[in-house]
């Protein structure tokens, strides 16, 4: 790894914390941080650059194989730049939604969005088992297609950087064309909330655009009041447990299904289950579309 | 290596600052619940569905308790700031002690104080609604 933008933004993603804590201290808004669920989230956030280290060699090893197998080398153009930035979004784009759909994927992603609060210290609850759910195959394609792939970690590390700032509530709205392009805190508040008409939408990175383009854009709407976390919520501020629990929850479903059935819980969509006796978010969503409009 | 020690020595220290930081400047708060509506409006967010028919709510707003039109259970248990909502299982009956309930099963013990509402919540009641 020639150079991690995301080892360099770390000073400043500590200063940003520092200064959304002081501000919504001063605005008297105490609930918007917990000092446990923080040290949760930063804690995540400590433990996944560990283990980025020690798996980040491999996965950026896959990348170099498969560009080396590849006939086509883009090369290090400065044009090159831009836009594997923006095919690196569209992959995360479809690597964030697959990690909502399926359990596989949100067994690891749900890591991120165990939190019932939303601000800069979320943004670093990072998973540790992403390696395990082979979260990194949707870079593929593009060492594929020829990108360097020393360009496609830069552009992923800057990717990651830019979804930083999205987590907070200090901010409002952006001006209405930034609002329209870019990924930005309304937009992602939306994402990360558990009220039904929000699940499993927004799963843009940096650019909106990709949920607009195929459908799973939600703008938030300030009459409904967002809370945030998993439908289930942990209830509970330890650490391992806020880690494994979904793997742990697999490992138990898959355990007790019947034959036929147990691969459905590791590849259907979160909430599936054989008997119906548990609810998906397209259920959860249509139970609540009914309800607010029983005429139908 | 002696960089990513330093990184990682680094990132350790600043994570126990912040963590210090976020207690000391006050972000310790126990939960508390403005309104019945807003209890309710928790409830109907808990897994599986719950439509509350009867919400009531400690008198310190401390918990909720509620009951859907099947007498089915749920309790809202402070986490944090914050609250989760837990369905009560069906062999679950919160117990009437010294003025107040309590409900000790599925993993969250907690006490509600509802005044003299308290007794419409035992397990008693529930079985007459």
């Amino acid at each position: 790894m020639p150079f991690d933008p995301v080892a360099y933004a770390i000073p400043v993603f500590v200063a940003l914390i520092v200064g959304e804590l002081l501000w919504v201290r001063a605005s008297g808004q105490r609930q918007r941080y917990e000092w446990r669920d923080t040290g949760i989230s930063l804690a995540f956030g400590l433990g996944s650059t560990v283990i980025g280290a020690i798996t980040g060699g491999l996965t950026a090893g896959m990348l170099v194989w498969i560009h080396q197998q590849s006939p086509l080398s883009i090369g290090w153009a400065w044009w090159a730049w831009p836009l594997c930035f923006v095919l690196d979004d569209l992959a995360y784009y479809w690597f964030h939604r697959t990690a909502h759909r399926v359990r596989w994927f949100w067994a690891s992603h749900v890591n991120h969005h165990s939190s019932q609060h939303y601000n800069l210290s979320t943004a670093l609850r990072q998973s540790w088992t992403g390696f395990i759910a082979l979260g990194f195959v949707f870079r593929w394609p593009l060492a594929a297609v020829g990108f360097e792939p020393g360009m496609i970690l830069v552009c992923a590390g800057f990717n990651l950087i830019y979804q930083f700032w999205i987590h907070t509530e200090v901010v409002d709205r952006m001006p209405r064309w930034f609002e329209a392009v870019m990924n930005t805190p309304s937009h992602h508040r939306v994402h990360h909330a558990v009220n039904a008409r929000y699940l499993d939408r927004n799963y843009a990175g940096t650019f909106i655009v990709w949920d607009k383009l195929f459908g799973t854009f939600t703008p938030e709407d300030n009459e409904d009041r967002i809370h945030y976390g998993i439908v289930r919520q942990l209830g509970s501020f330890n650490l391992l447990h806020a880690v494994f629990h979904e793997w742990i929850g697999i490992a138990r479903d898959v355990w007790q299904a019947p034959w036929r059935h147990k691969f459905s819980y590791m590849w259907r969509e979160p909430g599936w289950s054989h008997d119906g006796s548990r609810e998906t978010s397209d259920m959860i969503r249509e139970r609540w579309s009914r309800r607010e409009n029983p005429e139908g | 290596m002696d960089s990513e020690l330093l990184l990682l020595g680094g990132s350790l220290v600043a994570v126990l600052l912040l963590v210090g930081m976020t207690w000391l400047l006050g972000f310790r708060q126990q939960a508390r619940l403005d309104s019945p509506a807003e209890a309710a409006e928790l409830v109907r967010l808990a897994p599986g569905g719950f439509e509350p028919v009867e919400v009531a709510m400690d008198l310190e707003g401390k918990a909720a308790i509620a009951r859907d039109r099947d007498g089915r259970l749920l309790v809202l248990v402070p986490h944090g700031n914050r609250f989760v909502a837990r369905p009560l299982p069906a062999d679950c009956s919160p117990a009437y002690k010294d003025g107040k309930l309590q409900v000790s099963c599925e993993g969250h013990p907690v006490t509600l104080d509802l005044g003299a509402a308290a007794g419409d919540w035992t397990a008693a009641d529930s079985a007459v609604n």
